[in-house]
């Protein structure tokens, strides 16, 4: 399944589901990112890592990794 | 404050998200008795005032950290929502104030939700509805109370709009409130959080649809919203839902976050805040030290030449200003950085910069706390509790005494001038440039390493994570921004005044007896040199004498003496401290500026190395102690405050000890390698 990680530049996708394994997945769930939601790629950092993506009318910077437990549909 | 007034009257706490508003509101409430107080035993600092007498209302006021939701990620949450609970000083709140932007109702409406389920009391205020009317949209405040099923106030903390009504409402829910009401406050249950927290935000989107309403919708045509209709046919992909990101945001990121000039913005940013630390501060620093050492003087010429006129002028005014030097670049520092996060740019800059940092087991985080390290440790480690990774805030606190703070900048003046060419004072200025670059590089490198050893030196291990709102742009509130500025600036003073001070009277002990009224020549000399003479003979039998001559031993095979040894220990107080105290003992009495530095530097290239014709001040012990001053940790306020930020010794006694044998280690290598090499 393609993860939040995945997205190219500006692409969007709607989360499917986060994974409850990851040990920040709670937090990601917190900040907004819960499954149904759209979400949008709109920046990258220097080294691609961490990701700016548009979710519920804001910005949320997340690390590749933890970006790796969104999981999209 | 006594507990009295602590219990007579109701006390509120403010509650909510990261940029939500809260502090601006705290600010815009508080008045009088403004206090910064720990909560026992851990570093969690709780805000507390009495609110304005313009509010004619008599209530306490907190200011809680920021929270996302009521189930703790870090230890500090823990301690945060704990005292939501039950705070050891003020028991559980009378009642709770959540603010809420309300552009970003479906996320911060989670905390609302929580509290509620909680049966808190609580007022929610609704912020931001400028930037919710950016996008068109306006919400129905009264729909929102009835859904939630709790008060509802639309304030403006910026401005102060609707506060007024904020405080009528907490007025009115304090009466209404049923004796014995907290009794039924209930925690969260962790078990289950996962789909709980589902159910909720599906429970906030039902609310989010009823509230939230598009403005600009009635059929009669005007000429705003033809123009505003034309934009959107202009720009068909422009999201009409209340959801969209704000444009100019997306705007300016697409210039300061750009994958390549992003980085450049950065450095550039960076770059000036940096410099203008300096180059703002200094003139003001020059003055807070120009006044304080004529009051000394003055002080010493009234009372007299006896010890209580010295403990007066140097114990104790000399204390206070080496407090109140740093004053002005704090205050410096804290506006910059309050403009630059009250702007939105700080999270980016946290952002940009997390990938290199988390390789050397830091975090995006520790970017600020690093940058104000440059000016001083103190503030800096302060700043690390916006770290929630405890070893990543940790380890941040551990490096940043590397960072070279601008105590060591009149060291550094005094050794370079040494150094320098006649006439070629450029040369000055890029040697000091390749200091600051050396000790950016240490830093990382002991950080590096540090980490390599975490599991014995900072010993704990969570989860890191980087997860960060990055807040639309939005112009700073200059007001906003002095009234921070000002708080820290005192909380400074308050906290690390009294330790500066202590030690600087313990010092001045140490400098000034046994031998309190030496004998000198005082034929064919005037008084003030006979008081220049006394001062370097007592200095010279004094206890720190003795402590500099019992480490003599240690002193030798760096190329030094006991008197360089007095000096190093003397600028534990605070490094600067190392200049004045050469001067004391090289007898160099010369105070206006320019000559004193010229008159110093002669007297050091005349010193010998006692009982020796080796010259003490050489190319290569000059280097040397730049190098000592780049490592060591000479600075028992930064001790302290490690010691206050890390909740225990650990971590303090270890700088200690790393940080100053390495310093001693390298300046060793220095000074022997450039010996055989042949450089003096």
């Amino acid at each position: 399944m393609k993860t939040a990680a995945e997205l190219k530049f500006g692409e969007i996708g709607i989360i499917n589901a986060i994974d409850e394994a990851h040990p920040s997945s709670r937090r990601v769930l917190e900040f907004g990112f819960t499954p149904g939601q759209e979400i949008e790629l709109i920046n990258k950092s220097l080294f691609n890592d961490p990701l700016a993506f548009a979710v519920r009318g804001t910005i949320i910077a997340i690390r590749k990794d933890e970006a790796n437990c969104i999981k999209l549909e | 404050m006594n507990v009295q007034t602590l219990t007579s009257i109701p006390h509120i706490s403010l509650v909510g998200p990261p940029n939500s508003g809260k502090t601006t509101l705290f600010n815009y409430l508080s008045g009088k008795n403004y206090k910064t107080v720990n909560y026992p035993g851990a570093t969690v600092e709780y805000s507390i005032s009495r609110l304005q007498d313009k509010f004619d209302y008599a209530a306490h006021v907190i200011d809680t950290p920021g929270l996302i939701s009521l189930l703790p990620n870090s230890p500090d949450e823990v301690v945060s929502i704990n005292s939501l609970y039950s705070h050891p000083w003020f028991g559980t709140p009378d009642l709770i104030v959540v603010t809420v932007d309300v552009s970003q109702l479906s996320r911060h409406l989670l905390l609302v939700k929580q509290l509620l389920a909680c049966k808190f009391n609580i007022v929610v205020a609704l912020t931001m509805l400028d930037l919710l009317k950016r996008k068109d949209y306006d919400v129905n405040t009264e729909k929102l109370s009835n859904l939630l099923n709790c008060p509802v106030v639309q304030i403006d903390p910026r401005s102060g709009n609707g506060v007024i009504n904020l405080i009528d409402q907490v007025r009115i829910s304090l009466n209404n409130l049923t004796p014995g009401s907290r009794q039924n406050i209930t925690r969260l249950n962790g078990e289950g959080s996962f789909n709980s927290l589902l159910t909720l935000y599906r429970e906030i989107e039902i609310i989010e649809k009823e509230v939230l309403f598009k403005v600009g919708r009635t059929p009669q045509i005007n000429l705003t919203r033809a123009n505003k209709q034309l934009k959107i046919l202009i720009n068909p992909e422009a999201k009409t839902e209340s959801r969209q990101i704000d444009r100019t945001t997306l705007k300016i990121d697409s210039i300061l976050l750009h994958r390549i000039w992003g980085i450049f913005f950065f450095f550039l940013i960076m770059g000036l805040t940096f410099t203008s630390i300096f180059w703002l501060a200094e003139p003001l620093m020059g003055l807070v030290d120009s006044f304080f050492s004529l009051s000394s003087t003055t002080a010493f010429n009234l009372i007299g030449n006896n010890w209580f006129g010295d403990f007066i002028a140097n114990g104790i005014i000399s204390g206070t200003g080496s407090v109140l030097v740093f004053v002005p670049q704090i205050i410096i520092l804290f506006l910059i950085l309050g403009l630059l996060e009250d702007s939105g740019y700080l999270a980016r800059g946290a952002m940009l910069i997390d990938k290199p940092l988390s390789k050397i087991g830091l975090n995006g985080k520790s970017f600020v706390p690093m940058l104000s390290g440059f000016a001083c440790a103190i503030p800096a480690m302060m700043a690390t509790r916006t770290i929630p990774n405890k070893r990543e805030r940790f380890l941040t606190i551990f490096i940043l005494p590397l960072m070279s703070c601008s105590a060591r900048l009149p060291v550094y003046a005094l050794l370079i001038a040494f150094l320098l060419p006649a006439g070629k004072s450029w040369v000055g200025g890029i040697m000091l440039a390749c200091i600051y670059i050396f000790s950016i590089i240490s830093s990382v490198t002991v950080a590096g390493i540090i980490n390599k050893f975490k599991n014995t030196l900072i010993r704990t291990e969570d989860n890191s994570s980087f997860i960060l709102e990055l807040p639309a742009y939005r112009k700073p509130k200059f007001k906003v921004v002095a009234v921070n500025t000002y708080h820290n600036a005192k909380h400074y003073i308050r906290k690390a005044g009294p330790i500066i001070l202590g030690f600087s009277i313990i010092l001045w002990f140490l400098t000034y007896f046994p031998n309190t009224n030496p004998p000198v020549h005082s034929s064919r000399v005037t008084d003030a040199q006979v008081i220049e003479f006394q001062k370097s003979a007592r200095l010279s039998s004094s206890y720190a004498a003795d402590l500099g001559r019992f480490i003599q031993p240690v002193m030798t095979p760096i190329g030094m003496d006991w008197r360089v040894g007095v000096s190093l220990i003397a600028a534990f107080t605070a490094r600067e401290v190392f200049v004045s105290s050469l001067a004391l003992i090289f007898k160099v009495t010369d105070n206006s500026d320019k000559d004193f530095q010229n008159s110093m530097i002669s007297a050091m290239r005349k010193a010998e190395i006692e009982g020796t014709n080796q010259k003490l001040f050489t190319t290569s012990t000059i280097l040397g102690l730049i190098v000592f001053f780049i490592f060591a940790l000479q600075c028992l306020s930064t001790v302290a405050v490690s010691k206050k930020e890390t909740g225990g010794w650990r971590i303090p006694v270890l700088q200690l000890l790393i940080f100053t044998s390495t310093a001693y280690l390298l300046t060793f290598i220095t000074v022997n390698s450039l010996r055989a090499l042949g450089l003096g």
